[in-house]
């Protein structure tokens, strides 16, 4: 298993207004699973994921990643979590702009407290598995988009976390780009990685094998795509 | 917790940060330029008259002690050493024999009178009537002809010494060795000219250089011996312990007065380590006081930093989120902001450093001799750091308290 939440509520105060981002969700989701989340704005999907990932915890209900109850951690433990079992890649890439390829990539193993030359090894290991090596040593600015967001992916997997969380990964790019980090994305769940991708387009979602619908707090569905019947069908010939 | 993530990758983050923007980097850094110079140079300056005044007194022998009428440094009333009486010659030759673990007693006395050579003059001269034993208690050596002898003493021979400065203003190029001189009206024979002190006199101290050496006998039958009040210098055998060697001589001189157990001293006992006591009193407030104000431009600068680290978090709030996310603890962002401002200030420093060298060479050339020395580098270097420490804490406290959420959500 590789999370797994029960009874999850999330209020928010917004002024003397109290907001339910999250009624008594319980969700389950196993490894090498490939789940995208999904729903309007305000269904409390961005909730949902900041939750996930252990950015925020939640008001009531319990939270286990993996073998961990992150439910009532404090900010230092959760950044531990995050370091170590968690890699993000969001819309606007978000790397460093001072810094180079390796660099950016290299940052969550500093924040690990790994050793520089065992650094250097899975480094050039994440920037080789996205097709960087050659440009390792390039600012963020003299990239394209896809190569950013293939630098953001390098930096998400440099540790080898138990979930790769993809928030709108496409959202910047062009359709082509876009098919091509999903193909990126897709050969790492082939490669047996945990992925949660948040989106609201329905192209992207059916890269998953699972979807998720949320809708004012509430998991309104969850189904399997039909891609995922696809494999099932290919498996059980 | 585990060691925080390795220094030079935090150094190296640091510099980046500066480096992104690099002319408000400059212009902060400005400040503490300025800031370090400052302090620097004050205590440079101070060092410099420390070592000067210490270098003139050292002729006094910091193993002497010098029987006096009157304390050389006192503080209250005035009045309660007027009425002592003089110390008389023959006070001397008792001490002399009476102390027995002394190896040298020097008497002297002294009056201002005007000096001539040729045409030229000057006015209030210290003139010091001395002995031959001024070589064994005092530092100070002739740096051409001779000093004063015992048999220049027991003649009464009308013979001088003078310091480095007389020679300088009286003679100029002219070799003084055995030319007349009128000391009042009086004409001596130069024998000696003595080796440069450096003066104390801007301190309002004795001026070593400004003075001329004549045998004690000869002394008194120029300049008169009624009334005249004497000066005892008496140095300790090798291996006597000073303290106990004042133990001594005070009592001895109790001895010599005639003094009852109830009575208080009527003469005083001085050495050196007075005046340099005195003097770092007097200095050390005027350090400290120098040390406040230039210390408040250093403040200025810091307070320049931390408004710059204030824009810096803020700025870079998103980045802070991203750190965060990607598994950055408070204490790792507290660090790296620090580390940034350390770095700014650190920078400033040592331009800082580099800038008090150029201006100490300036000072050395037209003002006085001084030289930055090691301690003060490391101490400036010190201060630029915990300057960046204490500007740059508030704004790293600040971003390491950020919530990711909101500062992933920043734009």
């Amino acid at each position: 298993m590789a999370l797994n939440i029960q009874n999850i509520s999330k209020k928010y105060v917004m002024g003397i207004e109290e907001v339910h981002a999250l009624k008594d969700v319980s969700l389950k989701i196993d490894n090498n699973e490939y789940v995208a989340i999904m729903g309007p704005s305000g269904s409390g999907k961005s909730t949902m994921m900041n939750i996930l990932g252990c950015l925020d915890i939640p008001t009531t209900g319990t939270y286990h990643l993996e073998d961990e109850d992150v439910s009532e951690m404090d900010d230092d433990q959760l950044a531990d979590v995050r370091n170590r079992k968690i890699g993000f890649v969001f819309q606007t890439f978000n790397l460093i702009p001072r810094a180079d390829v390796f660099h950016n990539v290299e940052l969550p193993l500093i924040y690990g407290n790994i050793v520089p030359q065992k650094r250097k090894v899975m480094t050039d290991e994440a920037i080789e598995k996205v097709g960087l090596t050659d440009r390792a040593h390039h600012k963020p600015n003299e990239l394209s988009g896809g190569q950013r967001q293939r630098v953001a992916i390098a930096r998400a997997l440099v540790n080898n976390p138990a979930i790769i969380f993809a928030d709108e990964p496409t959202g910047n790019l062009d359709s082509v780009t876009g098919r091509e980090i999903m193909g990126i994305l897709d050969g790492l769940h082939r490669a047996g990685n945990t992925i949660i991708l948040v989106t609201h387009e329905k192209e992207i979602a059916e890269h998953a094998h699972r979807i998720i619908w949320l809708r004012d707090g509430l998991i309104e569905s969850d189904t399997v795509t039909q891609r995922a019947a696809a494999t099932m069908e290919i498996v059980n010939n | 917790m585990r060691k925080f993530y390795s220094t030079t990758a935090a150094f190296r983050i640091a510099l980046e940060a500066i480096r992104a923007n690099k002319s408000r980097g400059i212009l902060t850094t400005l400040g503490i330029v300025i800031g370090i110079v400052a302090v620097v140079t004050t205590m440079t300056a101070a060092n410099g008259l420390g070592n000067r005044f210490k270098e003139s007194v050292s002729a006094l022998g910091s193993d002497v002690l010098y029987v006096s009428r009157r304390p050389w440094v006192f503080s209250g009333n005035f009045f309660q050493f007027r009425n002592r009486q003089n110390l008389q010659m023959r006070e001397a030759q008792k001490l002399n024999t009476g102390l027995k673990n002394a190896l040298a007693i020097n008497p002297t006395t002294n009056t201002n009178k005007n000096v001539k050579y040729l045409s030229k003059t000057l006015e209030a001269i210290n003139i010091i009537g001395t002995t031959e034993k001024h070589m064994v208690v005092s530092s100070s050596v002739p740096e051409s002809g001779r000093f004063l002898t015992g048999f220049d003493i027991q003649s009464k021979k009308r013979v001088c010494v003078i310091g480095s400065e007389i020679k300088e203003n009286l003679f100029g190029d002219i070799e003084p060795i055995n030319k007349k001189m009128k000391l009042g009206r009086y004409t001596y024979r130069v024998v000696g000219v003595m080796e440069e002190q450096g003066s104390a006199g801007f301190f309002g101290g004795p001026n070593f250089d400004r003075q001329i050496f004549v045998p004690i006998t000869s002394f008194m039958s120029s300049f008169g011996s009624h009334n005249r009040d004497f000066n005892i210098a008496v140095k300790a055998a090798p291996g006597v312990v000073l303290a106990d060697f004042e133990y001594e001589v005070i009592g001895e001189m109790r001895k010599i007065r005639k003094l009852k157990p109830t009575e208080e001293d009527d003469f005083s006992i001085n050495q050196m380590n007075q005046l340099v006591g005195a003097y770092n009193n007097v200095m050390g407030v005027i350090v400290i006081i120098g040390l406040v104000i230039t210390g408040i431009s250093l403040f200025v600068g810091g307070i320049g930093v931390m408004n710059i680290m204030f824009v810096s978090v803020t700025e870079r709030t998103k980045e802070i989120g991203v750190r965060k996310a990607i598994g950055a603890k408070r204490k790792s962002i507290l660090t790296q902001f620090l580390f940034e401002s350390s770095t700014i200030c650190l920078i400033g420093g040592v331009f800082g450093i580099v800038l008090s060298f150029g201006i100490t060479a300036l000072i050395n050339k037209l003002v006085m001799p001084a030289t930055i020395s090691l301690p003060i580098v490391f101490v400036a270097l010190l201060v630029s750091v915990l300057t960046g420490i204490f500007s740059g804490f508030i704004p790293a406290f600040k971003a390491s308290k950020l919530n990711p959420t909101e500062a992933l959500r920043y734009e």
